[in-house]
């Protein structure tokens, strides 16, 4: 009896239930290396239902390799790309809107933001609930500890804006230059003026 | 020992985190839990992947199992479970009366209900003929040592006494029988387009 047969009537002994642990694990070493012998036990199993009733379920169904595959790598291979798509459109909108709950400012943090003394008026305030300022035009009082806490966070989102400003002149100044270097005849000189925000003339590169 | 003990082996190798164990066992309930799932789902690609997610899920779930039921009454329950979940992720209705009384081990009923699609049906019932000649065609102590561990469900050890023979024979016959219906079995599954 060669190597192969002797793994072959391991497995049927242990699709009876008839094999020790040793040869158990001597055959789970080749399965996994052996296509042959994994094809080989599910002929069996199928050739069991068949005996004992006859019928054989979803013979032509085949998943083994793909959750081997997803179990070992820590991924999912679906064959249907919706259900995938349903999978990362989950994914995207837990980012999304953890995202947005960094971004947001806190609502109780810039309570003090939104009082306006204005008569009558709204005051459109980033981040905050617009309020209807009282007929007597006066402010309504607020935590000092509250309306520092507003400042702060206004100052924050200002720099941000100034930051984003400042990175578009420059990327704006980029695309000019080289636009103008591809198309014009002359040498050109790479750079734009843009008003600082601060007042202040800068020449960005 | 019997062939769901030989289940409660493997389980335990998998609890273990043996990979290989637990591959055997989706071999050997991969068909039996698509059907299922094709009681609710109905298009092959979906049945696939349910049926993929279900094993999935058994296995990160596996240190749950207590062996207090079969292994398959345990996965049934799983899969029954992954293929609604999937019917209302995508806003359908579960249809399906599968019930997991259906699961439960010895009942033929549920392995003659959960065949699957007509073309399985077909499929199967092409295969159970050639299964049935072949096993016609052994030779009578190959034949007689096979019938009695198939249909009688006997242990080695009970074979060997009817038979008169060691024990070891006993599991050579077997192997050679199961070897002759095999290559009859190999033949018609290269001839069927569908078989993969």
């Amino acid at each position: 009896m060669t190597t192969s047969d002797r793994e072959l009537e391991t497995l049927s002994a242990i699709m009876d239930g008839e094999a020790d642990e040793l040869e158990l694990r001597r055959v789970l070493d080749s399965t996994s290396s052996d296509p042959a012998l994994r094809a080989r036990w599910r002929r069996q199993q199928m050739v069991r239902e068949l005996l004992q009733t006859r019928r054989v379920s979803q013979p032509n169904i085949e998943v083994s390799s793909a959750v081997t595959e997803a179990l070992a790598g820590g991924k999912s291979v679906y064959k249907n790309p919706l259900w995938s798509m349903a999978v990362a459109a989950s994914v995207t909108m837990a980012v999304v809107l953890g995202g947005q709950q960094l971004l947001v400012p806190n609502n109780n943090a810039m309570q003090g933001s939104v009082i306006s003394d204005v008569v009558g008026g709204v005051v459109p305030v980033l981040g905050a609930q617009p309020v209807q300022a009282s007929l007597g035009a006066k402010s309504l009082p607020v935590a000092a500890r509250q309306i520092d806490t507003a400042d702060n966070e206004r100052r924050e989102v200002a720099a941000m804006y100034e930051r984003l400003a400042q990175d578009r002149y420059r990327n704006l100044g980029r695309h000019h230059a080289s636009a103008a270097a591809q198309t014009h005849p002359a040498p050109y000189i790479s750079y734009i003026r843009a008003p600082a925000p601060t007042g202040q003339e800068s020449a960005l590169q | 020992m019997t062939a769901s003990e030989t289940d409660q082996q493997l389980v335990q190798r998998a609890q273990r985190g043996d990979l290989r164990a637990f591959d055997l066992l989706v071999l050997k309930y991969q068909g039996r839990i698509a059907a299922l799932v094709s009681r609710y789902v109905s298009d092959p690609s979906e049945v696939e992947d349910v049926t993929q997610e279900a094993f999935i899920k058994a296995y990160r779930a596996i240190d749950k199992f207590r062996g207090d039921s079969a292994f398959y009454t345990w996965l049934y329950r799983i899969a029954a479970n992954a293929a609604k979940n999937y019917l209302v992720s995508k806003r359908r209705r579960p249809g399906s009366d599968a019930t997991i009384e259906d699961a439960e081990v010895g009942s033929q009923a549920a392995l003659l209900a959960d065949v699957g699609t007509p073309e399985a049906v077909a499929m199967g019932e092409e295969l159970a003929a050639v299964v049935e000649d072949a096993l016609s065609a052994l030779p009578e102590e190959l034949q007689a040592a096979l019938t009695l561990r198939e249909f009688e469900g006997l242990s080695y050890d009970d074979i060997a006494a009817v038979l008169d023979c060691p024990v070891g024979t006993v599991r050579s016959r077997i192997f050679r029988a199961r070897e002759a219906i095999d290559e009859r079995v190999k033949q018609q599954m290269s001839g069927e387009s569908g078989f993969r």
